[in-house]
C-alpha cells in the first residue's frame, strides 16, 4: 500500500531521472485510468490508447505537479481531458448490416433479469445529456466522491451534485417508462 | 402513480446515500410505510442506485498497459496546433501578400506623404454641428508595418512546419 507522502518521494525520485520507477504509478492507477477513458469513449482499443496517452503526458508534466490536489485526481483529470479529446477526433464509424458482426451465445438465450435491467439501465442513459451522463458514471466507478468527479471535469462542486441528483432521478423515470414500454411489447 | 415533489425525490436519494440524520430518517420510513406512491418511488430510486453501482465497476486494461506506456514515456506529446498543410498554406499566403505590398510600394501607390482619414462625428445634425476630426496617416509607414508584420509570421511558420519537423525527424532516425 502506497501512502501519499511515499507516491510524494516517488515522484521526486521519478524526477531526479528514476523513469522505471513511473511503471509503479501505472500500475496503481491503470484500471481507474481505463475506466475513465471507457465511461468517455465506450470502446476497449480507443480507451486503453486514451489511457495510455494520458499517462504519458502526466509523466512529461510531472515537474508541473504542484501537490495542492492528490496525484490521483491530477493524473485523472490528464486522463478525462485526452479521452474527451479522442472523442472529438473519433468519428462513429457506419457499419453495415451486412459486414457487422452479430454476437450469439448461449447466454443471450438465457439472459437473467439482472443482465437485462442493466440493458435498459444503458439504454435510459442514452437519454441523458453527455455531461450528466460522465457525471454520473464517474460518479459510481468505485471509491470517486464528488470532489474528485467535480475536479476532474473541471467543473464546480455543486454543479456536479446537482447533476448527478438529476441524472439519477431522470434514469428512474426513464427506466420505469422503459419497463412499461417492453410489459407493453410483450 | 402520483408525481412526487422534487423536494421529496431529493429527501429519498439523500436517505439511500446516508445523508440523512437518525429524526430524518424516522419520519421518513413512517412515511414509507403509508405511502405506496413513496415506497414505489424508493423502490425505483434504489434499483437504479443499485445498477449504477454494478455499472461501476472498474474495467481491467490489457496485460502489456503498463509496459507499452513506459516505452512511449521517451515520445514528446505533440504540441502541434495546426497541421504540416495548413502551415504551408498559411505560409506560401503571408509570402504571396508581402510579396504583393512589396510590389505596390515599389510601383509607388502609397507615395503621397499622408492620406488624411476623416472620421465625421455621428452626432452631427441640423441644430448640432460637431467638426470632422482628420487623422493624417502614412501609408508607405502602415504597409512596411504590414510586410514586416508578414515577414516575421512566414519566418515562425517556416520554422514550425518545415524546419523544426525535418530537424526532429532527422534526429530520431539517428542521422
Amino acid at each position: 500500500m502506497i501512502t501519499t507522502e511515499d507516491e510524494y518521494a516517488l515522484i521526486d525520485r521519478i524526477l531526479a531521472g528514476e523513469k522505471q520507477l513511473y511503471a509503479t504509478l501505472v500500475d496503481k492507477y491503470k484500471s481507474y485510468a481505463y475506466t475513465i477513458a471507457m465511461k468517455i469513449l465506450e470502446n476497449r482499443s480507443d480507451a486503453e490508447e486514451a489511457a495510455q496517452d494520458g499517462f504519458i503526458k502526466a509523466f512529461h508534466y510531472l515537474k508541473n505537479f504542484n501537490r495542492q490536489a492528490k496525484f490521483s485526481t491530477w493524473l485523472y483529470r490528464i486522463v478525462f481531458n485526452t479521452a474527451i479529446s479522442y472523442k472529438r477526433k473519433v468519428k462513429p464509424a457506419f457499419q453495415s448490416i451486412e459486414t457487422s458482426i452479430i454476437e450469439y451465445s448461449e447466454r443471450a438465450d438465457h439472459q437473467t433479469e439482472q443482465d437485462d435491467k442493466q440493458v435498459y439501465l444503458v439504454k435510459a442513459m442514452n437519454r441523458l445529456n453527455e455531461a450528466d451522463r460522465l457525471a454520473i458514471q464517474l460518479f459510481y466507478i468505485k471509491e470517486f466522491n464528488m470532489e474528485e468527479v467535480a475536479e476532474m471535469m473541471g467543473q464546480n462542486l455543486n454543479t456536479i451534485k446537482v447533476r448527478i441528483h438529476r441524472a439519477r432521478q431522470r434514469l428512474a423515470d426513464e427506466l420505469t417508462k422503459i419497463l412499461k414500454q417492453e410489459a407493453l411489447t410483450l | 402513480m402520483k408525481k412526487l415533489s422534487q423536494e421529496k425525490d431529493d429527501q429519498l436519494l439523500h436517505y439511500l446515500d446516508g445523508e440523512l440524520n437518525a429524526n430524518e430518517v424516522e419520519a421518513l420510513e413512517k412515511e414509507l410505510l403509508l405511502s405506496p406512491d413513496l415506497n414505489l418511488r424508493m423502490e425505483e430510486l434504489s434499483s437504479v442506485r443499485a445498477l449504477l453501482i454494478k455499472k461501476g465497476q472498474l474495467e481491467i486494461p490489457s496485460k502489456n498497459f503498463t509496459q507499452k506506456v513506459m516505452s512511449g514515456l521517451d515520445a514528446k506529446p505533440a504540441r502541434s496546433v495546426f497541421s504540416y498543410r495548413q502551415g504551408l498554406l498559411l505560409l506560401i499566403g503571408s509570402v504571396i501578400a508581402s510579396g504583393i505590398a512589396l510590389a505596390l510600394l515599389s510601383a509607388g501607390v502609397f507615395d503621397a506623404p499622408t492620406t488624411p482619414l476623416i472620421v465625421d462625428s455621428p452626432l452631427n445634425n441640423d441644430w448640432l454641428k460637431v467638426p470632422s476630426i482628420s487623422i493624417p496617416l502614412n501609408g508607405k509607414i502602415l504597409v512596411n508595418g504590414i510586410i514586416f508584420f508578414n515577414l516575421g509570421l512566414a519566418f515562425i511558420l517556416l520554422d514550425r512546419t518545415i524546419l523544426r519537423p525535418l530537424f526532429q525527424r532527422r534526429n530520431s532516425m539517428g542521422y
